[in-house]
């Protein structure tokens, strides 16, 4: 509806600004995810309160609520609505419903409500108006959206009472989280923030709120993240579960189980927030962000063999077990399937982690993380959880594994595990080793890719994901995510006073509220890729947790 | 037209319709799984939740057999084919309101489209046509209700 990013023209907005020069100051409500921005003007200051609020009483399906406040002087004010549908594809109609201006194609529709903001008009697919913003006066710009079902017109009063309302939602969750380490602020802003990736509807986490910010301005490599990732799964429950979120990892658990029992024993590596599991990648008329084409929607990567991805969810169901959560016996069974499936297949080759697009190789991270879903399945056996009929089985695969990645994964000129078998780069994923507990004997091996990484894939605390090919043009930025998994590993190894400089070194890189997009431009620093992304989140709550804990022993 | 016919022809026909979801879930078609949604209704207990579910489907398998029944006696006619187009009605109405729209209203559990930021719903909604429970599953619903609908019909018209 609102995509003026990825197409200033054909793409919605909603702008509320002063009619003169300004600086503006944004925070969010503390403890919420309601944001606060403050209009500075030489007439004087305007403050606006954003925020999607939560359903009470007779509320549109879904409502924004702008609340603009006038702190001092007089200031003159401007605001126009443009909503396009569908992407900016589908025709909009403008009329007037009871007085009320509402946007409208097909089956959707947009009820632009407003209180003390001037007398808005309609035209040329906006509606708007101006109006002067006077110290203690309040005036209200709220849209009701409504999708297959009747517009609700709130009233003033009640869309203020729901802003409250949502302001004392937040505030009460917020506070309700365990964490108690350093960097509290940081943490409980990441945990505000994957709480709105959550799909509400099916407890399942998107990755990103976005899609097609290109991780290279002009590029090509602008991807659809508006999908939950297997690969995410077992950071996502580690970081609920250490924030004590525990009905938000017990709804994601199940929606995971639910959702990979279509392709069972398969796994893919995304699926739709709904639990679908098809994602047909598409191309949209867009002109992209600055220009950054294509504009894609569906992900194309959900086609593609990733072994990592067994590794995750084997170990998302220990930690969910090891929380003290019960598993029934049909998902016992069928985790059992799956680490079957894992010892048939790891022997293949993969696109690995990453996704790359060029041809399958095996990636040791991929073979680790195959490790892991065996070792995670052993113990859910040992515990009891999952059937141990194949136990002597996976033991045994296991340990094929870690033959071949010691041997093959190796690299005895550069003293580091490497990207794949017999190749020279490296790969900041292997961090990740350290982090989901490859073999304690590897700790050696892993403590020297560490460094290895560290040479060559950083640049302070900063770190580039991989060396090498990956079969797309164009080049990328810092990955933040690594970068985060480096401190949490810096940490569980106990360099504990280089992850703490490091951490420090990477807060100071998340935007003016304390959010992250996935990848930061080397030079400039500005953000590239999509967001806010949960996976940066997530690793920084984990790194911070990771910390807090060796740090309190 | 006997009553016992049309009880009988719902105690198999329900049997039928739950082979036909639970082999389509096995295949990979579907993950529907009736009893399981009705069930987490009353508990969130899994195990319990499929033994509380069985028993409500079944009673729901007959509900429906006695509908069936009215119906055919309304009308004067009753048959296999008319049964199954029952069935036809029947899982169309499932896939378009009754389980898309009003159980997700009514499951405690279950989210919505109206879900927010401050519920935490364990079960995800099957949407429209079912399609969250796989691509394939308006089809096995079809076939198990137009398959249940058969027996109903059949049961009913051989009760005499």
């Amino acid at each position: 509806m609102f995509g003026a990013l990825l197409d200033s023209a054909r793409g919605g907005r909603f702008e509320l600004q002063p009619a003169v020069p300004f600086a503006t100051e944004r925070s969010y409500v503390p403890d919420t995810n309601v944001l606060e921005t403050t209009f500075v003007t030489d007439r004087g200051r305007v403050r606006v309160t954003d925020a999607m609020t939560l359903p009470a009483g007779l509320a549109p399906g879904r409502e924004l609520v702008r609340r603009i406040e006038g702190l001092s002087g007089r200031v003159p004010m401007r605001w126009a609505v443009m909503p396009r549908f569908g992407y900016g594809m589908r025709r909009v109609r403008l009329g007037r419903r009871n007085g009320v201006p509402v946007a409208s194609a097909g089956r959707d529709a947009m009820a632009i409500c407003s209180s003390g903001a001037g007398e808005p008009e309609a035209s040329d697919g906006r509606v708007g108006a101006t109006f002067e913003a006077a110290a203690g006066a309040r005036a209200q710009i709220t849209l009701s959206i409504a999708h297959q079902e009747p517009l609700v017109f709130p009233s003033r009063h009640e869309s203020d009472a729901r802003l409250d309302h949502t302001i004392a939602f937040w505030q009460r969750w917020a506070g309700a989280r365990t964490y108690d380490g350093p960097w509290r602020e940081a943490v409980i802003r990441s945990a505000l923030a994957l709480k709105l990736l959550v799909f509400a509807p099916s407890g399942a986490i998107a990755a990103a709120a976005t899609t097609s910010l290109p991780e290279q301005v002009g590029g090509e490599r602008n991807w659809d993240y508006r999908f939950s990732w297997v690969r995410d799964s077992a950071f996502t429950l580690d970081a609920l579960l250490s924030l004590g979120c525990a009905p938000e990892a017990e709804a994601f658990f199940w929606w995971l189980m639910h959702a990979s029992q279509l392709t069972h024993p398969r796994l893919q590596v995304l699926y739709r927030l709904g639990g679908r599991a098809s994602a047909p990648e598409r191309v949209l008329d867009l002109d992209g962000y600055c220009g950054s084409r294509p504009v894609r929607v569906g992900n194309g990567a959900v086609r593609q063999t990733q072994l990592d991805i067994y590794g995750d969810l084997l170990q998302t169901a220990w930690l969910y077990a090891r929380a003290g959560h019960d598993l029934d016996p049909d998902i016992g069974r069928r985790l059992a399937e799956i680490a079957d499936l894992v010892c048939a297949i790891w022997r293949r080759p993969d696109s690995g982690i990453w996704e790359v697009r060029s041809e399958p190789v095996h990636f040791i991270h991929s073979k680790m993380m195959c490790w892991v879903a065996l070792d995670r399945g052993a113990k859910l056996a040992r515990s009891g959880h999952v059937p141990d009929r194949s136990l002597r089985v996976w033991e045994r695969e296991a340990e094929a594994m870690r033959e071949f990645i010691e041997t093959h994964g190796w690299s005895e000129a550069r003293g580091s595990y490497v990207r794949f078998a017999g190749a020279s780069e490296l790969d900041a994923s292997l961090l990740a080793a350290v982090l989901l507990d490859y073999p304690e004997g590897a700790e050696q091996r892993l403590r020297a890719t560490m460094r290895a990484i560290q040479e060559e894939l950083a640049d302070g605390a900063l770190l580039y994901r991989y060396s090498g090919d990956d079969g797309l043009g164009g080049s990328e930025g810092f990955f933040i995510t690594c970068s985060f998994w480096l401190v949490d590993a810096l940490a569980r190894l106990g360099q504990v006073e280089e992850a703490v400089e490091a951490m420090e070194a990477l807060l100071a890189f998340g935007n003016d509220v304390g959010l992250y997009a996935e990848e930061v431009e080397p030079g400039t620093g500005r953000f590239l890729g999509n967001f806010p992304q949960g996976l940066v989140h997530l690793a920084l709550i984990n790194a911070a947790s990771s910390i807090a804990e060796r740090v309190g022993r | 037209m006997s009553i016992w016919g049309a009880i009988a022809g719902g105690f198999v026909g329900t049997l039928a319709l739950t082979t036909i979801l639970r082999g389509g879930s096995e295949l990979g078609l579907t993950r529907m799984d009736l009893p399981f949604l009705l069930g987490t209704a009353f508990t969130p207990d899994r195990q319990r939740a499929k033994a509380v579910g069985y028993g409500l489907h079944f009673v729901a398998g007959q509900l429906f057999a006695l509908l069936y029944y009215a119906v055919f006696a309304a009308i004067d006619e009753r048959s296999w084919w008319l049964g199954a187009l029952f069935g036809l009605v029947h899982a169309l109405f499932a896939g378009t309101a009754l389980v898309s729209i009003l159980l997700p209203l009514v499951h405690p559990r279950m989210g919505s489209g109206q879900s927010a930021a401050d519920s935490n719903p364990m079960l995800e909604p099957p949407g429209f046509m079912l399609s969250n429970y796989g691509d394939s599953t308006l089809a096995v619903t079809v076939l198990a209700h137009v398959i249940y609908g058969a027996i109903v019909g059949g049961f009913t018209s051989l009760s005499g």
